[in-house]
């Protein structure tokens, strides 16, 4: 039996959310089309957008724009005409890599850093503050550690600081996991992704406050209120609204199982193994998400080892290549590469039972030993 | 929970096969799955084609188009497949020691460095912690099993055949290794690829050194900074011209020495790193009686025995290959220690360079015998 523990990476779709999906795609046309296959169609993104607006807490005028994930939605907001950007530290890629772009056109980049538990504090941001910071992204919840930024606190920082400024947040990781409402964040916009919370990878959405003006990233058609060109992902959007709907209706079920399961497995791997510490320990985290340094260990081997046992982690961020870059996220909170390089992610789903949990400590524990012995054998 | 229940790693016998996205490691994978092996896909990231783009080139193996092509031959024999940095070890076991050894006027091999430094040895130890203890490699030679131990030997294909490379092989290395296509001839294992459907059977042949795609001596000059000019002597000490730096040449080499004036065809006959002079004469100027080879390693285990024996000095007859490209010459092999042996040839010779690896097989050019590296001549 597969156990997945790295639901942050992808959290696949639901048995319940795969049979709704079966059905949906016979009988739906292009909703551009004026027929009735049109009409189901746009009728079923309609819905979605209202799921998705309740599960975020936006308001009626706010905007829920359709994209194809957080890369997107992300890449929307952080392009020109900002002239002084401030963005966290730890945020993920798909904010720094357009952020340090637009900085590459002229613009001003200043980079907010963090504590040792991976939280921006407002002190972070009122230094990293100009009178000239026209935007501000700081991200809901890290993806690698868990830790949760105050973003209704540090939007009100910000906002009494720099009031004319654009104000985004990355909650990529938090929905579906700890309760969000973009209305009371008081932030400009919000970009949420699917296949963290359940629906199909390559969807995502941008919610933006009601009065805000955007540019369209994608030209050449209406759709998405003329913000996102192109015939929509269907599909995606249908199944973003089914795991919307459904993880609102059960979010502090899922809340509490998730935090009980991660609880439980990093009490057991503490008093099971010695050299082992929880990153951002000190800070509020996401309730599925563990990010443990393994003293003596490399982490991407760990992966490989545990991978052979049918337990599935990552080492950092998910990423494809034999060479990871060490993980920004932990740098930034101030840790050595070595450290960095011997540290795994392990985040858990909603519908896991505690079973999983001896299992997944017993293989941490002796892909760890393995390792330890084969390092001081040489 | 106090006690954890780790079963043993004898009870799951897996191999980790290295595959470098090349036919010959696909196919060695695909016998093995075919044999039922519990296999694990490994291709080694050693080199950044990225951040090295002057090297960035098809010619090369282990390049991120070849990693793709590994894991399309994994996925189709459906066996898990990753890969693995070795790149930070590479650099300091293989590449530093391949550009130092140029630059001291000797002539490396990479290869060999990175089959005892890297495969044999950290590709064995992460095997180990991904649960997998025994290797498999693409590698032309074949192991076998006697009473004593184990005994490496030539490939079934004589101009494939790797085992030259293979010398630094430990008794436990070989009792944990599989070379499965050794048994076989290269173009057999071009049809047994395309029997199965392998993606890389018609992929041409990698070059000899993985990580140079153009030449060596650039390769050197630019990571190891070269030597700089300097001249080209005759064995009196005449100056009869200028080169690039001593890093550039091999001793036995005629091409590229750009030196016209001679009746008979000029070799580089020495090298002397400490004044940057290379010292040029006839071929004849090559031949000698003897040389020392150092840095032993003993692998069959008839010489195991008399090398644990202390029974030093001791002979035998052997054939002695002093290059990769080289069938061997009779020669007979004088141990003087475990360190250090006198190779005299007995039936023809062939010009050694200093570095290079000078390899024994017995006398019926089959079995490896022993291995290790040509001294410096004294001069």
């Amino acid at each position: 039996m597969i156990i997945d523990l790295d639901a942050n990476s992808t959290y696949l779709p639901s048995e319940e959310i795969q049979e709704v999906m079966k059905l949906a795609w016979r009988r739906l046309g292009n909703p551009s089309s004026l027929h009735r296959g049109g009409q189901r169609a746009r009728a079923e993104i309609e819905r979605a957008r209202e799921a998705v607006r309740y599960l975020v807490g936006a308001e009626k005028g706010d905007l829920v724009v359709f994209t194809s994930g957080a890369t997107e939605s992300n890449n929307m907001v952080l392009r020109a005409p900002w002239r002084s950007l401030a963005v966290s530290a730890t945020e993920h890629p798909c904010v720094l890599g357009p952020a340090r772009r637009v900085a590459s056109a002229g613009a001003e980049l200043r980079i907010i850093p963090v504590n040792e538990d991976g939280e921006v504090k407002t002190s972070h941001l009122e230094e990293a503050l100009s009178r000239h910071t026209d935007f501000i992204s700081i991200m809901a919840a890290n993806n690698e550690t868990g830790a949760i930024n105050d973003i209704h606190e540090l939007a009100r920082v910000a906002r009494s600081a720099c009031p004319g400024a654009h104000i985004h947040t990355d909650a990529a990781q938090i929905v579906g996991k700890e309760s969000i409402s973009f209305a009371a964040l008081g932030v400009d916009s919000m970009t949420i992704s699917g296949h963290k919370f359940g629906a199909l990878s390559g969807v995502g959405a941008l919610i933006i406050r009601e009065g805000i003006q955007l540019e369209p990233l994608l030209v050449g058609g209406v759709q998405e209120s003329k913000l996102r060109g192109g015939t929509e992902n269907v599909m995606g959007i249908i199944s973003l609204g089914v795991a919307a709907q459904a993880v609102r209706e059960t979010l502090s079920v899922r809340a509490s199982t998730m935090s009980e399961l991660r609880n439980c497995f990093e009490d057991s791997l503490l008093t099971t193994l010695a050299g082992v510490e929880i990153n951002a320990k000190g800070a509020q985290r996401l309730p599925n998400t563990s990010n443990i340094f393994l003293a003596g260990s490399r982490g991407d081997d760990l992966v490989i080892a545990l991978d052979r046992e049918g337990i599935l982690v990552s080492s950092g961020a998910a990423c494809s290549s034999g060479k990871p870059e060490p993980s920004h996220v932990l740098m930034a909170m101030g840790q050595s590469e070595e450290r960095v390089r011997s540290t795994i992610r392990v985040s858990f789903r909603a519908d896991q039972s505690k079973e999983i949990v001896p299992r997944a400590v017993s293989a941490i524990v002796g892909a760890v030993s393995r390792m330890r012995s084969a390092t001081s054998e040489n | 929970m106090g006690v954890v229940d780790l079963a043993p790693l004898s009870e799951r016998p897996s191999v980790v096969v290295a595959m470098s996205g090349g036919v010959d490691s696909s196919v060695a994978a695909y016998l093995l799955a075919k044999q039922g092996y519990p296999l694990v896909g490994v291709s080694m990231q050693v080199w950044d084609y990225k951040q090295n783009s002057a090297e960035n080139s098809r010619a090369t193996c282990c390049s991120p188009a070849d990693f793709c092509d590994a894991r399309m031959v994994a996925d189709a024999l459906d066996i898990p497949f990753y890969v693995v940095d070795f790149e930070a070890m590479f650099q300091q076991e293989v590449i530093q020691r391949f550009v130092d050894t140029y630059k001291q006027g000797l002539t490396p091999n990479p290869c060999i460095d990175c089959n005892s430094r890297v495969k044999f040895r950290e590709l064995r130890n992460r095997a180990l912690t991904f649960g997998c203890g025994v290797v498999a490699t693409g590698h032309y030679a074949r192991i076998r099993k006697g009473a004593a131990g184990y005994h490496l030997l030539r490939g079934v294909d004589r101009n494939k055949d790797q085992s030259y490379f293979l010398y630094t092989c430990r008794q436990e290395e070989l009792e944990q290794t599989l070379f499965p296509v050794g048994e076989y001839t290269k173009p057999q294992i071009r049809e047994i690829a395309r029997e199965a459907g392998l993606s890389t059977a018609q992929k041409p042949e990698s070059q000899d050194i993985c990580f140079v795609a153009g030449s060596v001596q650039d390769f050197v000059t630019r990571i190891g900074g070269g030597r700089g000019k300097g001249n080209f002597i005759t064995k009196n000490g005449e100056k009869v011209g200028e080169h690039e730096g001593v890093h550039r040449f091999t001793v036995g080499q005629r091409r590229g020495l750009h030196l016209g004036g001679s009746a008979e065809p000029l070799y580089v006959v020495g090298l002397n790193a400490e004044t940057n002079e290379v010292v040029v004469g006839s071929r004849s100027d090559l031949e000698r009686d003897e040389f020392s080879v150092e840095e032993m390693h003993w692998v069959s285990p008839e010489l195991l025995r008399v090398v644990s024996g202390k029974t030093f000095p001791f002979e035998r007859d052997v054939i002695v290959q002093v290059r990769s490209r080289h069938d061997g010459n009779r020669a007979r092999m004088t141990a003087h220690s475990p360190q250090c042996v006198t190779v005299t040839w007995t039936d023809g010779w062939a010009p050694v360079s200093p570095g290079q690896a000078a390899v024994m097989y017995d006398l019926n050019n089959e079995e490896l015998l022993c291995g290790g590296r040509i001294a410096a001549h004294r001069t």
